[in-house]
C-alpha cells in the first residue's frame, strides 16, 4: 500500500468515530434550549419580528428558542456577545442589517461583521417616506419638487444616528440632490411623537403605517421592491424613478463563526419552511413585514451588496456620527 | 485655621474639585455649532456651575462660619464597603453562598454591637432565604456553590 | 363622549375584565409586580421581558392585563422599601424617602405605608376615569408639547429639585449640578463620543440609576446608622400604630387630590412627564404648606402627594400608548411588544377595531388598583414587623438585598462594585450636609434636558430664542425663574446680614 493511501486510510480510521459523533450532533440538534441574542432593548422593532419567530421555531423544532435582549451602544454590545459565543449551534444572533452592514462603516466595532455565518432571513419591513398632511406636498414627486424649491426647510426624523432610517434620508438626499434636515431621535416611537404634530415633517418607519391608515399621515412611496398590499396606489421608489436608492431594513439570524455548516443548513431550511407558511405570512403582514427567503450563500452575497452600497453612501455624503 | 475644618469649606472644596475635574477632563470635548450643540456644551456649563457653587460655599463658610466636621466613622464605612466589594468579587467566582457568608460577616464585623451567636443563626437563615428565593425561586443564573463542586 | 356611550363602553370593558381568567391574570400581575417592586433592583421592565413568552399562551386581553398589573404593582411595591429602609427602587420613589423614611424612624412606618397605598388607590381610580372619559382630548393636549416645551418643563423640574431640599439652597444647587454631570457620563447618543468614561467599558452606557440610588441612599444610610447606636435605634424602632390617625387622613386629603391632578397631567406626556410627577407634587405641597420647613422631617403630606402623583402618572402614561401607539417609557414599549405578539398593531385604530381590548384594559386597571390595595394593606403589618428586627441584623439583610438586587439587573458584579463606591460617596455627602435627593433628580433630568436642548436647536436651525417664543416654554421658564427667586432671595438677605455682622 502506498504511503499516501495508507495515511488517508489511517486518517479516515481515526476520524471515523468523530465523524459519526458530528453527524449525530447535527441530527439531534437542537436537544436543549437555543438562545437568540437580540442586540437591542426589549420592546423595539427587532422584538416585533423576533418574538413570533422564536415561538414558531420553538414549535417546529421541539426546543425552546429563547430571546435574550442585550441592548446598548446601538447594537454593538449584543452583537459582540454573539460573536464571542460558543459556536455549538445553541446561540444565534437575531439582528437587523444595521449592526453588520452599517455600523462597522461608521465606527470601530469589537466584532468582525464578516465572521458571522448567515442562517436565514426572518423579515423585511415594508414602509416608505411618510409626510405630514399639513406641509403641502401630497405625492413623492411633489415632495421632491418642494424640497428643491425650499432647501433645508423640510425636516425628517430617524430612529437615531447610523440607523437604517437615517441612511434612508441620506440616500434620498444624495440621489435626488435635495437638502432635508435630518433630526435623530431615540428610537422610532420618539420620532413618531414629534411627527404627528408636524414638529418633524417626514419619517420612514413602520410605526407610521397605522396613522396613515387613520388618515393622520400621508404615505408617499414604498422603499421596497414591491408595493405594500394594503396600499395598492402607493408607488415604489423604483417606480418613482429612483432605482437602487433603497437602504433595506432586513432582519436575519446569524451564527457565530465556527458553527457547524450542517446545523446552519438545517435551521435555514426550517426558516424557509416557516416563512412560506400562510400563517407566518399573515402574521408578518400584520406588522408590515414580508419574509423573502434565501439560502445562506445568497445571504452572504446580499450582505456584501448591502454593505458596499452603504459604504459608498457614507463616503459620498461624508457621513459621520456627529 | 478654624475655617479649614468647617463643613461648608470642605463641601465647597468637593464641588470645586468636581467642577475643575469636569473642565479638565472635558477640555477636548467638541462644542459643535449653534444648530448642533456638541458633546462638550453641557459638561462645560455644568462644570463652571459647580466651580461657582463651590466658591460661593467658601465665601459662605468664610463670612458666616459653619459647623465643624464631625468625626468619621471609619470602621463601619470600611467594613460595609469591603462587604459590598467582597460580594461583587466573590459571587461570580465562588458562588452565592460564599459571597454571602463573607459579606455578611464583614458587615457584622463593622457593626458595633454584634452578638455572634445571634449572628450565626441569622446568617444561616439569610443563606437559606438568599439561595431559596433567588436561585430556586426566581431562577437567577448564579452558582450557589463554588464551581467544581457537584451540586445538583 | 356622552354618558350613554361611556356606559356602554364600560359595560363592554367589565364584561371582558370580569371573566375569571382575566381577573386571575390581573391578580397574578399585581402580585408579581408588588414582589418585584419591593425587591430593590429588579424592575418591572426586566420582569415583563422575562414573562413575555408566557403571554404567548394567553389570549391578548389576558396578556396585556397581566403585564399592566406587573407595572403598577411595581409602583406600589417600590414605595415600600423607600419608606422602610430609605431605598428608592424606582425613580418615582426617590421623593418618598424624604418624609416617608423619616416617618418610619419616628415609628410611623405603618401610617406612611397606609397613606401611600390609599393615596395611590385614589389616584389610580381617578386616572382610570380620566382615561375612560378623556383619552382622546388628553392625547391632543399632550401633542401640543414640542421639544422646547419639554426642555423648559424639565428646567422647572430642576428648580423643583432645588426647592424641595430642606437644608442649604446653595448645597442643593451643587447637588443638582453634580447629579446632572454624573448623568452625562457615558456615550453621547447624538455623536457617539464618550464622556468621562476613562476607558471603563461598564461606563459606556452611563451610570445606572439603581446602583447610584442604592449606594447614595441605601448603603450610605447603613454606614451612618452603624456609626451611631442612637441613630440605629430609630432605624428599627418601636412601632406606634399601624393605621393612620384621623389627623393623618385629614391632612392627606388635599395633597392626594393635588398630587393626582398634577401626576395625571404629567403622565400623558410621552416625552418623560411621569418622572417629574412625584417631585413636582412634593414641591407643590411644600409651597402650599403652612410649615414648609418641616418637610423632610416626616410630614405625611410629603408621602401622600408624591405617591398619588406617581400612581396617577403611571396610569395616564397608558394613554399615548393606547390612543397613538406611542410608548412613554420602556414599560409601555413592552406592552406594545405584547400587543404585537398577538397581532394587534397599536395605533389610533385600536380603540375602534378592538374596543373589547381597549375598554377591558381600562376596567381591569381599576380592578388592578383594587387588588393591590387589598393585597398591600394587610402586608403593612408584616413590613412594619420586619422593622422590629434589631438593626445590627437588619443592616446585614439590607446590604445583602442591595447587592443581589443590583447584581440581578444585568448579572453584573461590576455594578455591585459601583454601589460600594457610591455608598462611600453618599456617606461623604451626608457628612458634609449635602442632600442626596437633588443629586438623583439632577441625574435623571440632566441627560433628558440635553436631548431636548439639542433637538430644539436643531429644529430651530440654531435659534435659541425659540425657547421664549413658544408660549408653553415661556410659561415654564418664567415659573422656574420666579420660583428660583423666591428660594434664593431669603438666602441672599441672610448672607448679607451675616456679612454685615462680621
Amino acid at each position: 500500500m502506498r504511503r499516501r493511501e495508507f495515511l488517508a486510510l489511517a486518517g479516515a480510521a481515526l476520524a471515523a468515530p468523530f465523524a459519526g459523533k458530528a453527524s449525530a450532533q447535527v441530527q439531534n440538534w437542537p436537544d436543549k434550549p437555543v438562545k437568540l441574542i437580540l442586540p437591542y432593548a426589549p420592546g423595539g422593532g427587532t422584538d416585533l419580528i423576533g418574538r413570533p419567530w422564536a415561538e414558531k421555531l420553538s414549535h417546529s423544532l421541539g426546543q425552546q428558542f429563547i430571546i435574550e435582549n442585550r441592548g446598548g451602544a446601538g447594537g454593538m454590545i449584543g452583537t459582540e456577545a454573539a460573536a464571542k459565543a460558543a459556536p455549538d449551534g445553541y446561540t444565534f444572533l437575531l439582528t437587523p442589517n444595521a449592526t453588520l452592514s452599517v455600523l462597522p462603516s461608521l465606527r470601530k466595532t469589537p466584532y468582525d461583521p464578516k465572521s458571522f455565518l448567515p442562517v436565514g432571513r426572518v423579515g423585511d419591513f415594508v414602509t416608505g417616506f411618510s409626510m405630514h398632511p399639513a406641509v403641502g406636498p401630497k405625492t413623492f414627486k411633489e415632495m421632491i419638487e418642494y424640497a428643491k424649491v425650499n432647501p433645508g426647510k423640510l425636516s425628517y426624523g430617524s430612529a437615531g444616528l447610523g440607523t437604517a432610517t437615517h441612511l434612508r434620508i441620506e440616500m434620498l438626499k444624495y440621489r435626488a440632490g435635495i437638502d432635508i434636515l435630518h433630526v435623530p431621535y431615540r428610537g422610532s416611537a420618539d420620532a413618531l411623537n414629534d411627527h404627528l404634530p408636524n414638529t418633524v415633517q417626514m419619517m420612514n418607519e413602520i410605526n407610521t403605517i397605522p396613522h396613515v391608515k387613520a388618515g393622520k399621515l400621508l404615505l408617499l412611496n414604498i422603499n421596497n421592491a414591491a408595493r405594500h398590499p394594503d396600499f395598492p396606489d402607493v408607488p415604489t421608489l423604483t417606480e418613482c424613478g429612483y432605482a437602487n436608492s433603497d437602504v433595506p431594513i432586513w432582519y436575519s439570524l446569524f451564527a457565530p463563526a465556527g458553527t457547524a455548516k450542517a446545523i446552519v443548513a438545517k435551521l435555514n431550511a426550517k426558516i424557509i419552511e416557516i416563512a412560506n407558511s400562510e400563517e407566518m405570512r399573515d402574521r408578518m403582514r400584520s406588522i408590515n413585514t414580508v419574509v423573502p427567503t434565501q439560502t445562506p450563500e445568497e445571504m452572504v452575497a446580499y450582505l456584501e451588496e448591502d454593505t458596499a452600497r452603504n459604504v459608498e453612501l457614507i463616503k459620498a455624503t461624508n457621513m459621520k456620527l456627529e | 485655621m478654624r475655617m479649614r475644618s468647617s463643613q461648608d469649606f470642605t463641601a465647597g472644596l468637593l464641588l470645586l474639585a468636581f467642577g475643575l475635574a469636569g473642565l479638565w477632563i472635558g477640555a477636548d470635548y467638541p462644542m459643535g455649532t449653534a444648530p448642533r450643540p456638541g458633546t462638550g456644551v453641557l459638561p462645560h456649563i455644568l462644570s463652571w456651575c459647580l466651580v461657582a457653587t463651590g466658591v460661593l460655599l467658601w465665601l459662605k463658610a468664610a463670612l458666616a462660619g459653619s459647623p465643624p466636621l464631625t468625626a468619621w466613622a471609619w470602621r463601619p464605612a470600611i467594613m460595609v464597603t469591603l462587604a459590598t466589594v467582597a460580594f461583587a468579587l466573590l459571587v461570580d467566582r465562588l458562588g452565592l453562598v460564599v459571597a454571602m457568608i463573607v459579606s455578611m460577616t464583614l458587615t457584622a464585623l463593622g457593626t458595633p454591637d454584634t452578638r455572634w451567636r445571634e449572628y450565626l443563626v441569622f446568617a444561616l437563615l439569610m443563606l437559606g432565604l438568599g439561595v431559596g428565593l433567588f436561585i430556586y425561586g426566581l431562577g437567577m443564573p448564579i452558582p450557589a456553590l463554588p464551581t467544581g463542586y457537584a451540586w445538583n | 363622549m356622552e354618558l350613554g356611550g361611556l356606559l356602554a363602553n364600560l359595560g363592554l370593558g367589565f364584561s371582558v375584565a370580569v371573566s375569571l381568567q382575566n381577573l386571575l391574570w390581573c391578580l397574578a400581575g399585581a402580585v408579581i409586580g408588588t414582589c418585584i417592586g419591593v425587591l430593590p433592583g429588579i424592575g418591572p421592565v426586566a420582569t415583563m421581558a422575562l414573562l413575555l413568552p408566557v403571554t404567548y399562551l394567553l389570549p391578548a386581553e389576558g396578556a396585556l392585563i397581566m403585564l399592566a398589573g406587573i407595572y403598577y404593582g411595581a409602583q406600589y411595591g417600590g414605595s415600600t422599601t423607600a419608606i422602610l429602609v430609605n431605598l428608592p427602587g424606582e425613580s418615582s420613589s426617590v421623593v418618598t424617602t424624604l418624609d416617608g423614611y423619616q416617618m418610619a424612624r419616628q415609628g410611623r412606618a405603618g401610617p406612611a405605608l397606609a397613606i401611600a397605598a390609599l393615596g395611590s388607590f385614589f389616584a389610580g381610580c381617578v386616572a382610570t376615569i380620566a382615561i375612560a372619559l378623556a383619552a382622546p382630548p388628553l392625547t391632543r393636549l399632550a401633542q401640543q408639547f414640542t421639544p422646547p416645551d419639554y426642555f423648559s418643563l424639565m428646567t422647572l423640574g430642576l428648580v423643583f429639585a432645588i426647592v424641595l431640599a430642606r437644608g442649604s439652597v446653595l448645597k442643593a444647587f451643587g447637588m443638582v449640578f453634580l447629579g446632572m454631570l454624573l448623568g452625562l457620563i457615558g456615550t453621547d447618543v447624538n455623536t457617539g463620543n464618550l464622556r468621562y468614561t476613562f476607558g471603563i467599558s461598564d461606563l459606556f452606557d452611563g451610570i445606572g440609576f439603581v446602583p447610584l440610588a442604592m449606594g447614595v441612599f441605601g448603603i450610605a444610610e447603613i454606614i451612618a446608622n452603624l456609626t451611631n447606636s442612637e441613630r440605629a435605634e430609630l432605624a428599627s424602632s418601636k412601632v406606634s400604630g399601624l393605621m393612620p390617625t384621623r389627623e393623618d387622613m385629614r391632612r392627606s386629603i388635599a395633597p392626594i387630590l393635588r398630587g393626582t391632578v398634577l401626576g395625571g397631567l404629567l403622565g400623558i406626556l410621552p416625552g418623560g412627564g411621569a418622572i417629574l410627577a412625584s417631585f413636582s407634587a412634593y414641591t407643590l405641597e411644600k409651597k402650599f404648606s403652612r410649615t414648609p420647613e418641616k418637610f423632610g422631617t416626616g410630614m405625611i403630606e410629603g408621602v401622600a402627594a408624591p405617591e398619588s402623583a406617581n400612581n396617577a402618572a403611571a396610569q395616564t402614561s397608558f394613554i399615548p400608548m393606547l390612543t397613538l401607539g406611542i410608548p412613554s417609557n420602556a414599560v409601555m414599549a413592552m406592552m406594545i411588544g405584547g400587543m404585537m405578539i398577538h397581532g394587534i398593531v397599536p395605533g389610533p385604530q385600536v380603540m375602534e377595531q378592538r374596543p373589547g381590548l381597549f375598554w377591558g384594559m381600562i376596567v381591569s386597571m381599576w380592578f388592578g388598583n383594587l387588588m393591590l390595595i387589598v393585597l398591600n394593606l394587610p402586608l403593612i403589618g408584616i413590613w412594619v414587623r420586619l422593622l422590629l428586627v434589631p438593626y445590627r441584623l437588619l443592616a446585614i439583610a439590607i446590604l445583602f438585598f442591595c447587592c443581589i438586587g443590583v447584581y440581578s439587573l444585568n448579572n453584573s458584579a461590576n455594578e455591585v462594585l459601583m454601589i460600594a463606591v457610591f455608598g462611600l460617596f453618599g456617606y461623604l455627602l451626608m457628612k458634609l450636609d449635602f442632600e442626596p435627593a437633588p443629586l438623583l433628580l439632577g441625574f435623571l433630568l440632566g441627560p433628558m434636558m440635553e436631548v431636548y436642548m439639542r433637538r430644539t436647536m436643531l429644529l430651530s436651525r440654531g435659534d435659541p430664542w425659540v425657547f421664549l417664543q413658544r408660549p408653553l416654554s415661556l410659561c415654564f421658564l418664567l415659573l422656574a425663574a420666579l420660583l428660583l427667586v423666591f428660594v434664593v432671595l431669603p438666602n441672599v438677605r441672610k448672607a448679607r446680614q451675616a456679612a454685615f455682622q462680621e
